[in-house]
């Protein structure tokens, strides 16, 4: 045995041929390409699904429109078998793909919600979708909302496809206002406008002069930051421009909407009980607590609508947009049917439909969105009479904030500098300057 | 050695097996399985690192903090494995010019270049494996050093941030994050003892390395001088072998003229003593008594011609001049391969022996030259009579002679053309030309 050994090895040709096949065995056996050659008589196919709803709101509908997929699915794929693991939760969810990752046992498409995107696409987990894209003919990125679809991309790559999302929005208290006198406000009102209902309904009600109505609560200065057209950090979260006239604008505009309250910290409770007149939200929660079928009824008291957020004075009535994605993995085996069923998943409009059924979020398809077919089920689910050129108009003019690893920790640091000069008495620009240079450190040392 | 091709330092052709010149064999043994030991141990250590990141629930914080997925679970060890056995594969090939080498060598690197990627560059010792076969190689110092700069070089590049970034490396330190601080640091310390090992390793091999390479060099020199001494033993004894012979003919000459000469002399000699007592006694008896030396005088020319017949030259001893010149002319040119073209004039029958003597022997050492000192490959040997003279001239297409140093042969021809009152000349510029002019004696009175 060592003699034959010793045979082969002799002639140098020969170990070089051994060398180059071993080199081509590691590649392969990294690459994980292997998968693909060996036949199957059924092919399998791996989803990767948290339980529940994106928009943390139990409805009993985990799977259903995941499950009408797949069928949808093998149809035209009979010979795949499309399995995925139910029962993980939401919280839990971006652990347990992290450990499928180290692993090596990633679902072969997942969905991933749009704060993990970027970090899971930084890491390299997602395949870049852009050549898929431009070999299919089928596929057209123009029957997405834009915003919506963008919010995938990074760099120029698309990672994710979208699935589902859901634009915040200001929730109105439509009794305090008719009681006021004060009508709906316009599609595109201003924070003048905001500020000027929020004195009006800010009073007393019960005549004893504590006050006990207010105009707005859970209003941050996200919200006041994203509709003055303020680009806070850079898109790698790298720096941070805190000094802009935007955000003074903006943190003056606080300051004030405050000082309306005279002290009181009000709450989403405050909402809920029927005296605050505004309070920005996700249309999802609009579409959840207006839905019949929801025993639960949160906001029962009162009546109530949802409109566009106020636009500030550099700014437009621009809502933020919560998206969940759907990515497939880097390494799949099975790209083309994982292509195809994400491709199900995200543009067909028979599934994507379902969304309004099952999911409170809504359809990134434009179509379906803004289909009579939509509109006439948001008014049999909510029994009131939307406006959906409201949504339209917050769907169109939406953005999703950067998200780069370390976003939620950034953004944290801005909170505290906000509250920070909203509490001091100090001259608003010299704070904005010590703030920047604070939260630009941060960023640096984080690094 | 001549410059393209390599060669390498043998390690098994000394005469016995314990030699010194074995010893780098098997250090170079020792380090490859030292580095495939230090490589099991960093892949098995992040194997359970990366295992106990998915236990403990910080596997996304993991993967935020690597900023890339590693290959998993079974398949690092098995990959760094596959990858370590194809590196010691090309190790083992041999190469035998440059070109090779540096392909080879721009191979092993990209091999290496994946072991430590994988291993997340926490061990870049593969670099002296690299070094330690480069080194086995006779390449001269200039071409030595630029190779193992060129090798510390890519080396250097290797760890550098930018390769992290292009080839998604986890650093080693990342992965091992997962150990509490002591476990780490003793990890880390039982690392870099391992890699301080390997490095010692290579110094061994090193000094071992040189040590035997110079004392095949002191081998070489000894059998060099032993090849010398024979050598002059050989010449010496040729020389001695000459002497012998040439005082063997000298002995042989000296009784032949003893024996001819010496006895017809002794007998004229007698005979004219007695004819000298009996010129006045009796004229009649002395005619007859010289007449009788007469006699003797014409034997003894008799035996001296039989005796210088027997030095002549071979051919010419059976064969006139004409038919001894083509033998010599056909014998060389069917044992040499040489075109040798001949022109002999009619008439050249009723040379004397000392003649036909020095023409031959003119033809055979002009033919021997020729080829011995000029390489020709096409001789032309002309003979021609004009009058009373006889003229040669033998031309080569050899490499001819710039500056011509009369040797033996020459000397030899020259003094024999003396002899017969000729002229020699000659010229080594285009091939070798030898011309030579040799009266010739007309009429030979000597017949009766």
């Amino acid at each position: 045995m060592k003699s034959l050994f010793n045979d082969f090895m002799d002639s140098r040709f020969k170990r070089l041929v051994a060398a180059t096949i071993l080199v081509l065995l590691s590649v392969i056996l990294m690459s994980g390409i292997y998968q693909k050659w060996i036949p199957r008589k059924e092919k399998k196919l791996t989803i990767g699904v948290f339980a529940g709803s994106y928009w943390d709101i139990e409805n009993g509908y985990y799977y259903r429109i995941l499950d009408d997929a797949i069928k949808e699915f093998q149809k035209e794929y009979p010979e795949y078998e499309v399995t995925y693991t139910s029962g993980i939760l939401k919280s839990d969810y971006s652990e347990w793909l992290a450990e499928k990752m180290l692993q090596g046992d990633v679902p072969d498409l997942f969905f991933v919600p749009g704060d993990d995107l970027l970090t899971f696409a930084g890491i390299g987990a997602l395949r870049p979708l852009n050549n898929l894209i431009s070999l299919d003919r089928e596929f057209d990125p123009d029957v997405f909302y834009p915003s919506v679809y963008l919010s995938g991309q990074e760099n120029g790559i698309q990672f994710a496809l979208p699935y589902e999302c859901a634009p915040n929005m200001m929730f109105v208290n439509k009794t305090i206002l008719d009681r006021e006198g004060i009508p709906l406000p316009d599609p595109d009102w201003t924070w003048e406008d905001f500020l000027e209902i929020c004195g009006k309904v800010t009073h007393s009600t019960d005549g004893t002069g504590v006050i006990n109505q207010y105009g707005v609560s859970g209003y941050s200065w996200v919200d006041a930051f994203s509709t003055n057209g303020v680009g806070l950090f850079d898109e790698e979260g790298r720096s941070c421009d805190f000094t802009t006239p935007q955000i003074g604008e903006a943190i003056s505009f606080l300051e004030r909407l405050q000082a309306g309250n005279s002290g009181y910290n009000v709450s989403g409770r405050d909402f809920s009980n029927g005296n605050v007149a505004f309070q920005p939200m996700m249309f999802s929660e609009y579409r959840a607590y207006k839905s019949r079928e929801l025993s639960l009824k949160k906001y029962s008291g009162f009546e109530w609508e949802c409109i566009t957020m106020p636009a500030g004075p550099s700014g437009d009535n621009i809502s933020r947009l919560d998206t969940l994605h759907v990515a497939l993995s880097s390494r799949t085996s099975q790209e083309h049917a994982a292509w195809e069923l994400m491709k199900l998943l995200t543009t067909d409009k028979k599934i994507q439909r379902e969304i309004f059924d099952y999911s409170e979020g809504i359809s990134p398809l434009k179509d379906i969105t803004e289909s009579e077919e939509t509109a006439d089920m948001i008014l049999e689910g909510t029994g009131t009479a939307f406006n959906m050129d409201t949504l339209h108009r917050a769907m169109e003019k939406s953005v999703t904030a950067p998200r780069f690893p370390g976003y939620e920790e950034a953004r944290e640091q801005v909170s505290i500098a906000v509250r920070s000069i909203l509490d001091s008495n100090s001259n608003v620009q010299m704070e904005q300057i010590i703030w920047n240079r604070t939260i630009n450190n941060y960023l640096k040392t984080r690094r | 050695m001549a410059d393209k091709s390599l060669e390498l330092y043998r390690d098994n052709n000394a005469e016995d097996s314990t030699s010194i010149l074995q010893a780098p064999g098997l250090i170079f043994l020792e380090m490859k399985l030292l580095n495939l030991l230090i490589l099991l141990f960093i892949t098995i250590i992040s194997v359970h690192a990366l295992r106990g990141y998915s236990m403990d629930g910080s596997a996304l914080n993991f993967l935020v903090g690597a900023g890339s997925v590693p290959f998993f679970s079974w398949k690092l060890p098995v990959c760094v494995a596959i990858l370590s056995v194809c590196l010691l594969l090309l190790l083992s090939i041999p190469c035998n010019n440059h070109p090779e080498l540096v392909g080879k060598i721009i191979l092993e690197y990209g091999i290496a270049l994946g072991i430590c990627a994988l291993t997340g560059f926490g061990y870049t010792g593969i670099v002296m494996l690299l070094l330690a076969d480069t080194m086995r190689y006779r390449i001269d110092w200039k071409k030595r050093i630029i190779y193992v700069t060129a090798i510390c070089i890519a080396f250097l590049a290797m760890s550098s941030n930018h390769m992290y970034n292009l080839l998604h490396v986890i650093p080693l330190s990342q992965m091992w994050a997962y150990y509490r601080q002591d476990v780490r640091s003793s990890l880390l310390s039982v690392l870099d003892m391992l890699s301080l090992l390997n490095t010692l390793v290579f110094i061994l091999y090193m000094v071992v390395l040189t040590l035997s390479q110079t004392s095949e060099k002191e081998r070489i020199l000894r059998l060099n001088s032993q090849l010398q001494n024979a050598n002059r033993k050989l010449e010496e004894y040729a020389q001695e072998q000459v002497r012998m012979t040439e005082t063997r003919e000298r002995n042989r000459l000296a009784r032949e003229i003893h024996d001819t000469l010496g006895h017809s002399l002794t007998g004229i000699i007698t005979g004219i003593e007695a004819c000298i007592m009996l010129m006045d006694i009796a004229p009649e008896a002395t005619k007859e008594q010289l007449r009788a030396i007469a006699k003797v005088a014409r034997n003894g020319i008799t035996d001296v011609r039989h005796s210088v017949n027997a030095l002549r030259p071979d051919a010419l001893e059976t064969l006139d001049l004409e038919a001894a010149i083509r033998k010599l002319v056909e014998e060389s040119e069917s044992s040499t391969g040489v075109k040798i073209d001949l022109v002999f004039p009619e008439g050249l029958q009723d040379l004397d022996q000392d003649e036909e003597d020095v023409l031959y022997r003119i033809v055979q050492e002009s033919i021997t030259n020729a080829i011995r000192h000029g390489k020709a490959t096409h001789i032309d040997v002309r003979m021609e009579r004009v009058d009373n003279d006889l003229r040669i001239r033998i031309a080569d297409n050899g490499k001819g002679c710039e500056d011509i140093q009369s040797g033996f042969g020459l000397h030899h021809m020259q003094e024999r053309i003396d002899m017969l009152k000729g002229t020699l000349s000659y010229s080594g510029k285009d091939g070798f030309v030898i011309e030579a002019v040799v009266p010739i004696r007309v009429v030979s009175e000597e017949e009766s």
